[in-house]
């Protein structure tokens, strides 16, 4: 049952493992048996209703409110459904029909195209139109200069973590065009939830590059984490991003929970939620929790897969045997794209048409952008342990986001060589001066070991064992921290040197 | 492509000590015959388990009197069964063979000793089947096949449940999860059915032959920060069923890695990742298990017990040393009862497994010497000085002749850049038991 997909799956492999790469023809739209578009699903769908309907409900003809999606068909057919669906027997189903065959089926699309508006070499695709979303210049050098900046930024890091000057780093080479197309795709107001591998996202929100810095560096200015969360864990409400952790998927239900809340609350009507995942990640349960409670309870929630065909070391074909992640959208209800993510046009045109759905719809959309981890899985791993390098090398040569995206703006002439260099010669000097500045600053002060534990309302103490294991730190600095030498080397890194913990009168600060 | 760079090298002064100094490193690196699979290239590039860290000061891990570095001290491991019934000697009288493993390659080598002699055993996890990112399952799947060395999609509740059902049908199924960190999405399986089937089941899951068996690496590696240096075994104290063993060493890993494999308990096996390269033993080659559910008394001594499992035994044994011996600037805060040459003799006590925990034979051994310091990573809340702590104040109150010491990381998630402050080092151990001492 599962292997025409499997098939489908690995002989996308094989294509990228080809030798004669440039020879490969380009893919500029589907097959032509099949047609293009399933069916259209107007943004004013509204969730499927889990409970049965009223059977008094008529859909309204005018904005087919309580059509089922999905569906072909008139509404006057629909309409003679609804009757029969109101039996307990086919509560929770769009619409069926009793059948005397069998019918076994494993797709609920026969294929899932890949939306795509520049071909490798940055042409338009044939026939292909400029979406409007599209035509405003300023927007799109934008969005490549955050590209272009990111690997400058990861470079730096990722270098600096290999000589020991940071602990870790993750970089996300090779997926440029997924995360800056659909941060650009976004609105200042808009909540964001990252997995880990979205730095540029959040630089593209107008997060400094010291305050990135100083995350990685955990030194005394980085306000989101106090020193306490490894590099790329950012945490910056004032742009919308809610913290970054490391356990995968845990933010997926928790932004269903942020897409509710804005759902209900009216000052907020017109903002949503955007939400990124792995591959890997969305085999968790989370990934499902969150599908399911969203599709039922509503909310603007983008649902954005990086889909970049490793999680570790973990290949797409040991990860899922379905048709990628694309195909598990319509099994919550929720419109879905398939997206190329390394076309930064085709993300940024296909992100807004999901937010444009989910704001209207006050509901879910699924995006996967197909795209390819270029780099490492961070600073702990050697890919080359399970993945030829040439592979990796071609990705770079014949599919490169960047090089896609500057092809098309350097034809319509939105880009010069000039701007080029002068950008990048700006972008090494930025990020190296907040690199250097970031690295001579001290670590927090030791006490903010102790701080956030807790909640606490103002006026109330912080709970009592933090105010003794304070203590007790403090006690043992006194006695032991210039005379232990290990003690005494490392306290200097703190701002003032663990004095903030010996003062143990101190109720934290 | 991106622009790439060169930094400038940082000065020598820099506040900076994460990685140890050279020397260090390279002795360490020296020391690796791990099984043969390790090249100049493997030591050097990622992945990598986190690289031992020297703090100046102490002696680094590879230098710790708790490893054994000759083949007659590891032959002498107390409880050492070797499974063809032959004893140190084995089946020729000229004795057995042991060759210098890490603890990775130690676990490898008890992995590939099960699948050898079990053809019902199967690993897997996340990224096991290209070796796994701390390198356990190395090479294990071009000896053993796909079928039975494989790659799960990534889903922590998936993969304990999957292995209860293998497990369940009278296989034996070792699973990974990739960090203890992560092992929480697989709580519900582990608590509420592992630990429960037997029980729920009059009995008769799994079925004879049948037994489960989870890794987990664990511990502070020194930069890990909230998820990547959790100590979660505490979590685990409730899960009445679920036996918990956590080794100190290559030698212990095996053996006990081995005796958990062939236990029809579901356990959960958790690994100190900072030992992963940083412990090197002559591990015997031969298939051999050690007991499960005894504590061992790793040093003899009748003035205080000091108990710890894992980890920390290596900061316990320096913060002995350093009372033997301490350095001129910590001689004047010594009492002088406490000062050398007077002999202090401390009992090491490891407790090998944490649930259920070997009480009784602790209690008799903290009777002898009525003054007791227990030692771990993880938080004191809800953990297993407590638990410990309770039973014995209980059991041997009159024997006490001090209150019992704890000491451990704090009630707060393990913090990155604190993480130094955070550790029961080994000033904080020597500073516990001058305490418990002068009491
Ligand atoms: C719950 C959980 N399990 C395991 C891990 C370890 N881990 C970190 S990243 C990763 C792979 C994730 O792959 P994917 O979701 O595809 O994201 P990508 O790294 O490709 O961007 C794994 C297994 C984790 N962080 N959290
Ligand atoms: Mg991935």
């Amino acid at each position: 049952m599962l292997r025409p997909i499997k098939i489908c799956i690995i002989s996308r492999h094989v294509k990228v493992r080809q030798p004669h790469i440039l020879s490969r023809p380009l893919i500029t739209g589907p097959p032509p048996n099949i047609p293009p578009k399933h069916y259209q699903t107007p943004t004013s769908t509204p969730l499927p209703h889990p409970t049965p309907l009223d059977p008094s409900f008529q859909p309204d003809p005018e904005t087919g409110d309580g059509k089922p999606l999905y569906v072909p068909g008139s509404p006057a057919e629909r309409h003679a459904s609804q009757g029969r669906r109101s039996s307990p027997l086919r509560r929770g189903m769009h619409e069926s029909w009793w059948a005397k065959e069998m019918g076994w089926f494993n797709a609920v699309a026969k294929t899932i195209p890949t939306f795509r508006i520049l071909d490798e070499e940055g042409n338009l695709v044939k026939d292909g139109m400029i979406p409007e979303v599209c035509q405003t210049h300023l927007q799109l050098s934008f969005t490549y200069k955050i590209m272009t900046l990111i690997p400058v930024v990861d470079n730096v890091l990722y270098q600096s973590q290999r000589q020991g000057r940071i602990s870790f780093y993750m970089q996300c080479a090779g997926e440029e065009a997924a995360i800056v197309g659909s941060a650009a795709a976004m609105r200042s107001g808009d909540e964001m939830f990252g997995q880990y591998r979205e730095s540029a996202a959040l630089l593209y929100r107008g997060f400094p590059l010291n305050s990135l810095m100083a995350q990685c560096f955990g030194n005394v200015e980085d306000l989101g984490s106090k020193g306490r969360m490894m590099p790329v864990h950012y945490s910056a409400p004032e742009v919308g991003l809610h913290t970054i952790t490391s356990p995968l998927a845990t933010q997926m239900p928790q932004a269903a929970g942020v897409a509710y809340a804005l759902k209900l609350d009216e000052n907020r009507q017109g903002d949503c939620v955007i939400c990124y995942f792995g591959d890997g990640a969305a085999s968790e349960g989370d990934f499902h929790a969150a599908l399911g409670m969203n599709s039922v309870l509503g909310g603007p929630c983008i649902w954005f897969c990086r889909n970049n065909g490793f999680a570790i070391s973990t290949p797409i074909i040991d990860q899922y045997a379905g048709d990628g992640i694309a195909s598990r959208g319509p099994a919550y209800g929720l419109d879905t794209l398939r997206v190329d993510g390394n076309d930064a046009l085709a993300v940024l045109t296909a992100v807004r048409e999901a937010r444009r759905r989910a704001v209207e719809g006050q509901k879910g959309v699924l995006v996967e952008a197909m795209t390819y981890r270029v780099g490492h899985h961070s600073t702990s791993d050697d890919s080359s342990k399970y993945r030829p390098v040439e592979e990796v090398q071609e990705w770079t040569v014949v599919d490169n986001p960047l090089q896609r995206f500057r092809a098309f703006l350097v034809n319509k002439e939105w880009w010069s060589e000039r701007e080029e260099n002068d950008l990048l010669k700006k972008n090494k000097a930025d990020v190296l001066k907040a690199f250097a500045r970031a690295e001579k600053l001290p670590k927090p002060k030791l006490g903010e070991m102790f701080n956030d534990v807790w909640a606490v309302a103002k006026g109330e103490e912080v709970p009592h064992v933090i105010i003794e294991q304070r203590a007790e730190l403090g006690r043992l600095l006194k006695k032991y921290g210039d005379v232990w030498e290990p003690w005494r080397r490392e306290r200097k890194r703190y701002v003032e040197e663990g004095e903030d913990v010996m003062d143990c009168a101190s109720r934290g600060s | 492509m991106p622009p790439r760079f060169s930094l400038p090298c940082r000065s020598a002064s820099a506040y900076f000590s994460k990685r140890p100094g050279p020397s260090v490193l390279g002795r360490l690196r020296g020391q690796h015959v791990d099984a043969g699979l390790s090249s100049p290239r493997r030591a050097r590039a990622a992945p990598s388990p986190p690289e031992a860290q020297g703090v100046e000061g102490e002696p680094s891990i590879s230098e710790n009197q708790l490893l054994l570095s000759s083949a007659q001290e590891a032959l002498a491991t107390p409880g050492l069964h070797f499974t063809d019934g032959h004893g140190p000697l084995g089946p020729t009288g000229r004795g057995r063979q042991t060759r210098r493993m890490n603890l990775y390659g130690a676990i490898r080598e008890a992995l590939g000793t099960a699948l050898g002699s079990n053809p019902k055993a199967v690993i897997f996890g996340e990224d096991v089947a290209f070796g796994g990112v701390f390198r356990c399952s190395m090479g294990l799947m071009e000896e053993f096949g796909k079928k039975r060395v494989f790659n799960t999609p990534l889903s922590e509740q998936g993969i304990a449940g999957f292995g209860i059902g293998f497990a369940s049908v009278g296989a034996t199924a070792i699973a990974e999860i990739q960090f203890g960190d992560y092992i929480f999405p697989a709580f519900d399986q582990l608590v509420n059915e592992a630990a429960k089937q037997h029980y729920a089941s009059g009995g008769a899951y799994p079925l004879p032959g049948g037994s489960l068996t989870i890794r987990a690496p664990i511990g502070s590696v020194g930069h890990g920060g909230l998820y990547h240096s959790q100590s979660p075994e505490g979590f685990f104290l409730g899960a009445a069923g679920l036996k918990v063993v956590i080794p100190r060493s290559p030698i212990q890993a095996k053996g006990l890695l081995l005796s958990a494999i062939r236990d029809p308990s579901p356990i959960l096996f958790l690994e100190p990742k900072i030992l992963y390269r940083a412990a090197v033993e002559e591990v015997p080659i031969d298939d051999y298990t050690l007991p499960l559910g005894q504590m061992e008394i790793v040093r003899p001594g009748t003035d205080l017990t000091l108990i710890s499992y894992g980890l920390p035994l290596y900061t316990c044994l320096n913060a002995i040393t350093l009372l033997h011996d301490p350095p001129a600037t910590l001689m004047p805060l010594l009492p002088d009862k406490l000062r050398p040459p007077r002999p202090i003799s401390i009992q090491l006590i490891d407790l090998r497994m944490i649930n259920p925990l070997p009480i009784n034979s602790v209690v008799e051994a903290i009777k002898q010497t009525g003054r007791v310091v227990i030692v771990h990573e993880a938080g004191p809340s809800g953990g297993v000085g407590n638990n410990l702590a309770g039973e014995l104040g209980r059991r041997a109150f009159e024997y006490l002749e001090a209150p019992i010491g704890l000491v451990s990381g704090w009630d707060t998630p393990v913090p990155l850049t604190f993480e130094r402050f955070y550790q029961p080092d080994v000033i904080r151990v020597f500073d516990k038991l001058l305490e418990t001492l002068s009491y």
